[in-house]
C-alpha cells in the first residue's frame, strides 16, 4: 500500500464510523412537522418565496400519501413517526454554506471528518469534497483547475441563492417530484443541504468529486438533495458516502436524488451507505438521461436498519445507456430493500442491472426492480442479472423484478441465482492454508468484485473494510 | 369494493343450486359461507406498478355475466381401469365422507371474490378417485360450455402409491352468443409415493372472460405435474400452484400461450418448497400477436425448513406483432440457505438470422415466421408427457398461425 492510502490503513476502520460527537449546534427545530416548522426552515434558510411555496405544497401531498408498507417483504415502517423527527439542526458554524477552508472548521467537527478520512481522501483522488455534518454542509471544496472551467460544485443552500434559476427549472420538477411517494414529498418539504453540481458543455470532470454525509444527533433526520446537471458530452463521477452513530432512537435518512445526463453525457453515481443500523434510508434517486448519455448507479448498501432505494434512470432520447451495479449486505436485524428502475422510452436504448446481494444472521436482502419498454422504443435492449449468497439459514432472499414490455423489437432479458456459499470453495481454499473467515471473506470480497471495481481505490478500499467488520461480526 | 354480482344474487338461488344437486348439509353449508364472505372479499391480487394495472378485473361486469341458475354444459367423461371419475352427485353417494375431508383443503374456497363465487354457485364439475396402488392413465374430461356462465370444480383424490394422468378440455359450445363467464376451480391431493399429472387446454370462445385456480398439495415422494395451454377466451386470469408438503416431493409447471386480436392472458405459476429434498420445474413459453397482451408471475417460494431445495423457472415471451404487450415478474422467495434456484425471463421478436437463413432457402417469409414460432414451443412440447395433448396444442397452435 503506498503512502498515499495510509489514511485509510492507519484509522481503525470501526472506529471510524461508530465514534460519536457530543451535539452542539446552532439552531435546531421544534421536533414534528407543521407548516410553521417549514416556514421557521425557510426564513432561517433565506429562500426565495417560491421554494417555500414548493415546500408547503410538498407537505400538503406528504400528509395525503399513503405509506410505501404493503409490498410483499418490504421492511416494517411502523416505527417511523414523523412528528419524533428532529428535521433541522443546524451546526455551529458561522459562515453560511460551510467553510473552503479545512483549518476554519471548528475542532470536533474536524476531528469527524478526519476520522472518517475526508481531507486526505481530497488531497489524494478527488476533485472536490463537501461534507455535511447534520442538515447543512460543513465544507466544500472544489480544487481551482475545475472551477476555472465553469464547474459548479456547491452545497443546496448556496446554489439557491447563486444559481437560482437552474435550480428552480430542475429542483424536483422533472426528475423527482414529490408527488413520486410519501418520502419523496417528505423530502420535498423539509429537505435541508446537499449537493449542487453543474458540469458544462464538453468538459470532463475526470477525478471523482465526493460528498460526506453524517447525522450526528439523536432522533435526527436527514434530508439532503443532490441535483447534478451533465451539460452536452460532459463527463463527471459523483461519489456519496453517508454514515451516523448509534443511537438508541431512530433516525431517518429520506435523500433526493436528480440527474440530468445531457446529450453525449457521461454521469456516473456511486454511493456507499454505512448508516448507523438504527437508521431508516428512504431514498428517491432519478436520472432523465438524454440521446447517447450515459448514467451509471453504482450502490453499496452495507449500513441501516432498513434500506428502500431504487435508483431510477428515464432513458428519454435514443441511444441512451444505464447501468446499474448494486450491493447490499444484510445482517441481523436489517431489510435492505433495494432494486433499479429503468424507464427505455426511446428506441435503442440500453441498460444492464447488476445485482448482488448477501444476507446472514436473520438479516432480508430484497431485489425489487421495474423495467419497462415503452411503444416505440425499437432495438431496446435489458439485462438484469440478480445474484443472492446467503450465509444461514436465518436469512432470507427475495428477487422480485417486474417487466413491462410494449414494444416487440427489443431483447429483453433477466436471470437470477440464489446458492449457498459452497462448502467445496470454503475447502478449497482452506486446504490453502487459510482458516474457515478468511476463507468465507475472500469469497464474498470475490462475489461483490464487480461492484468494487468500479469503484476509486479509496471507495473500494472502505467497502472491503465494512464487509470485513461485518463478517467479523458474524464469524469470529 | 366487490358488489358486481352481489345484486342479482341470492342466498336462496345458493340453496336451489345445492338442492337440485341434492347436496349434503354439509356442502350446503360451505357454499352459503362463501356466499356471506363475497361482501368481505378482495377480487384476485394483481400486479400494479406505478402508472400500470397490469390486469384490470374490476371492469368486468359480472351482473351481466354471470347467472347463477342458467347453467348448462356437455360433459364427456373418459375413465380409466380402477378410477372413478364421476359426477359431483355420483361422488356425493359413492364418497361422500371422502369429499367432505379433502374437499377445500387445497383451495381456500375463499382465497378471494371469484373463488369464493366459483364456490357458491358451482353446478358442473368432476370428481376423479384413484385409490390406492391404481396406476391410470388417460382419463379424459371434455366440457363444452353451453351457458352465458358456467361454474366448474374439480376434485382429484390419488391415494397412496397411484398414479393418474388427467385431460382437461374446455370449449364453447356453437349455441352460445355473446360474452360469458367460465370459473374452474381444480383441487389435486396427492398422497404419499402418488403421482398425478393434470393436463388442461383451455380453448373457450373468444367472447369469454375465464377464471382459473388450479392447486394441487404433494405429499412425500409424491410428484404433482401441471401442463396449461392457453389459446382461447378474450381474458383469463389463471393461477396454477402446487404446495410440496412432503419430503422428496417434486411438481412440475408447464405453461404454453398463444395470444391474438385483443387477448389478455394473466398466468401465474407458483411452488412453495415446505419440505425437505423438493424440486419443482416452472417453464413458461407464450407467443403474442396483434395486440394480444400477456402477464406472468412465477413464485418459487422456499420456506425456512426446505432443506436442500431445487427450484428452477424459465419464461419465455415471443412478440410477432408492435401492438402487443408483455409483462413478466419472476419471484424467488427464499428463507433456506441449502438451496439452489435460479430463474430466467426473456422477451424477443423472431430472431432475424434465423429468418434471413430461413428465407435464403428460398421458404417465404410468412412460412418462415410460422416454423419458428412452431420451434419456439418445442422445448415446452418435450417437457408434455402425455401424448395427446401435445398434439392437440400443436394443432392449435398451427391452426393459429394458419388464420
Amino acid at each position: 500500500m503506498s503512502s498515499d492510502q495510509d489514511h485509510i490503513k492507519e484509522t481503525d476502520t470501526e472506529k471510524r464510523f461508530e465514534f460519536k460527537k457530543e451535539e452542539k449546534s446552532a439552531f435546531e427545530a421544534e421536533k414534528g412537522l407543521t407548516e410553521e416548522t417549514i416556514r421557521v426552515i425557510s426564513e432561517d434558510k433565506d429562500e426565495p418565496e417560491w421554494m417555500l411555496e414548493r415546500r408547503l405544497r410538498a407537505l400538503e401531498q406528504f400528509k395525503q400519501m399513503p405509506m410505501p408498507d404493503g409490498w410483499p417483504g418490504a421492511p416494517d415502517l411502523s416505527e417511523i413517526d414523523v412528528d419524533e423527527i428532529v428535521p433541522y439542526i443546524r451546526p455551529d458554524i458561522e459562515t453560511r454554506g460551510g467553510v473552503d477552508d479545512w483549518n476554519d472548521l471548528p475542532e470536533e467537527i474536524q476531528d469527524t471528518f478526519d476520522k472518517l478520512g475526508i481531507p486526505e481522501a481530497e488531497k489524494n483522488a478527488l476533485s472536490g469534497v463537501g461534507a455535511q455534518y447534520e442538515s447543512e454542509i460543513v465544507y466544500q471544496n472544489m480544487q481551482e483547475q475545475w472551477e476555472e472551467k465553469g464547474v459548479v460544485f456547491c452545497d443546496m443552500d448556496k446554489a439557491l441563492q447563486e444559481h437560482e434559476e437552474l435550480v428552480r427549472e430542475h429542483f424536483m420538477t422533472k426528475a423527482v417530484p414529490p408527488s413520486d411517494n410519501k418520502f419523496a414529498a417528505l423530502h420535498g418539504a423539509i429537505w435541508s443541504g446537499g449537493s449542487f453540481v453543474y458540469v458544462p458543455e464538453d468538459t470532463s470532470v475526470d477525478m471523482p468529486i465526493q460528498a460526506y454525509f453524517r447525522m450526528n444527533s439523536d432522533g435526527m433526520g436527514q434530508f439532503e438533495h443532490t441535483l447534478i446537471i451533465a451539460e452536452e458530452s460532459s463527463e463527471v463521477h459523483y461519489i456519496e458516502g453517508c454514515s451516523a452513530p448509534k443511537y438508541s432512537e431512530f433516525n431517518l435518512h429520506s435523500g433526493g436524488v436528480e440527474v440530468f445526463v445531457g446529450e453525449n453525457a457521461h454521469v456516473q453515481y456511486s454511493t456507499v451507505q454505512n448508516w448507523s443500523k438504527n437508521t431508516y434510508n428512504l431514498n428517491t434517486k432519478r436520472a432523465i438521461c438524454e440521446a447517447d448519455g450515459t448514467m451509471e448507479w453504482v450502490s453499496g448498501s452495507m449500513g441501516s436498519k432498513a434500506t428502500m432505494l431504487y435508483p431510477s434512470t428515464v432513458l428519454k432520447g435514443p441511444g441512451a445507456t444505464d447501468n446499474h451495479i448494486t450491493i447490499a449486505m444484510a445482517g441481523e436485524g436489517q431489510n435492505i430493500d433495494t432494486g433499479a428502475k429503468v424507464y427505455h422510452n426511446a428506441p435503442d436504448t440500453k441498460s444492464t442491472i447488476e445485482s448482488k446481494s448477501i444476507s446472514k444472521d436473520g438479516g432480508r436482502t430484497n431485489y425489487r426492480g421495474l423495467v419497462h419498454i415503452a411503444d416505440g422504443a425499437e432495438g431496446a435492449s435489458t439485462s438484469v442479472e440478480c445474484d443472492a449468497l446467503m450465509f444461514d439459514n436465518e436469512s432470507t432472499s427475495d428477487t422480485m423484478p417486474y417487466m413491462e414490455i410494449q414494444e416487440s423489437k427489443v431483447d429483453v432479458a433477466h436471470e437470477a441465482t440464489v446458492g449457498k456459499i459452497g462448502d467445496e470453495d470454503v475447502f478449497y481454499l482452506q486446504s490453502r492454508g487459510l482458516d474457515d473467515d478468511d476463507a468465507k471473506q475472500m469469497i464474498v470480497a470475490g462475489f461483490i468484485e464487480p461492484l468494487t471495481e468500479e469503484l476509486p481505490i479509496e471507495y473500494a478500499v472502505e467497502m472491503n473494510r465494512l464487509i470485513e467488520l461485518e463478517m467479523e461480526g458474524s464469524l469470529g | 369494493m366487490s358488489t358486481q354480482v352481489h345484486a342479482n344474487l341470492t342466498e336462496e338461488q345458493v340453496t336451489q343450486i345445492s338442492e337440485e344437486l341434492d347436496e349434503p348439509e354439509w356442502l350446503l353449508e360451505t357454499r352459503l359461507d362463501a356466499y356471506e364472505a363475497l361482501d368481505s372479499l378482495d377480487m384476485p391480487d394483481v400486479i400494479r406498478t406505478p402508472g400500470r394495472d397490469w390486469t384490470n378485473l374490476d371492469a368486468l361486469d359480472y351482473e351481466t355475466l354471470v347467472d347463477p341458475l342458467d347453467w348448462d354444459e356437455e360433459k364427456d367423461r373418459v375413465d380409466a381401469e380402477g378410477v372413478d371419475v364421476l359426477s359431483w352427485s355420483d361422488a356425493l353417494d359413492e364418497h361422500g365422507d371422502l369429499i367432505e375431508e379433502q374437499f377445500g383443503s387445497a383451495v381456500d374456497t375463499q382465497r378471494d371474490y371469484l373463488t369464493a363465487l366459483s364456490t357458491a354457485l358451482f353446478s358442473a364439475g368432476t370428481v376423479v378417485y384413484v385409490p390406492e396402488g391404481v396406476d391410470a392413465e388417460d382419463v379424459k374430461i371434455r366440457t363444452t360450455m353451453n351457458s352465458r356462465s358456467l361454474f366448474n370444480y374439480t376434485l382429484v383424490v390419488a391415494e397412496e402409491s397411484s398414479s393418474v394422468t388427467i385431460l382437461e378440455r374446455q370449449t364453447t359450445g356453437t349455441n352460445v352468443d355473446g360474452e360469458q363467464y367460465y370459473s374452474g376451480i381444480v383441487e389435486v391431493a396427492a398422497e404419499e409415493n402418488s403421482s398425478v399429472q393434470y393436463g388442461t387446454l383451455q380453448n373457450l370462445d373468444d367472447d369469454s372472460y375465464n377464471f382459473q385456480v388450479k392447486r394441487g398439495h404433494a405429499g412425500t415422494y409424491a410428484t404433482v405435474d401441471w401442463i396449461e395451454g392457453n389459446i382461447g377466451s378474450r381474458l383469463t386470469k389463471s393461477n396454477v400452484e402446487t404446495r410440496l408438503l412432503g419430503d422428496a416431493s417434486e411438481s412440475q409447471i408447464v405453461g404454453a400461450f398463444f395470444g391474438h386480436e385483443d387477448q389478455h392472458f394473466d398466468i401465474a405459476s407458483r411452488v412453495w418448497h415446505e419440505a425437505e429434498h423438493t424440486t419443482a420445474d416452472l417453464v413458461t413459453r407464450g407467443v403474442l400477436d396483434d395486440a394480444a397482451r400477456s402477464v406472468y408471475e412465477g413464485v418459487q417460494d422456499v420456506g425456512r425448513e426446505a432443506w436442500d431445495t431445487n427450484s428452477y423457472q424459465r419464461e419465455n415471451t415471443l412478440m410477432l406483432s408492435d401492438e402487443s404487450e408483455a409483462d413478466a415478474s419472476p419471484k424467488l422467495i427464499i428463507n433456506n440457505h441449502d438451496t439452489e434456484a435460479s430463474h430466467s425471463a426473456t422477451v424477443g421478436q423472431v430472431d432475424e438470422e434465423d429468418m434471413f437463413y430461413m428465407t435464403s432457402r428460398s421458404v417465404d417469409p410468412e412460412s418462415a415466421e410460422n416454423m419458428l414460432v412452431e420451434g419456439f414451443f418445442v422445448p415446452v412440447f418435450e417437457e408434455i408427457a402425455v401424448d395427446e395433448l401435445r398434439e392437440d396444442l400443436d394443432d392449435l397452435v398451427v391452426e393459429r398461425l394458419r388464420e
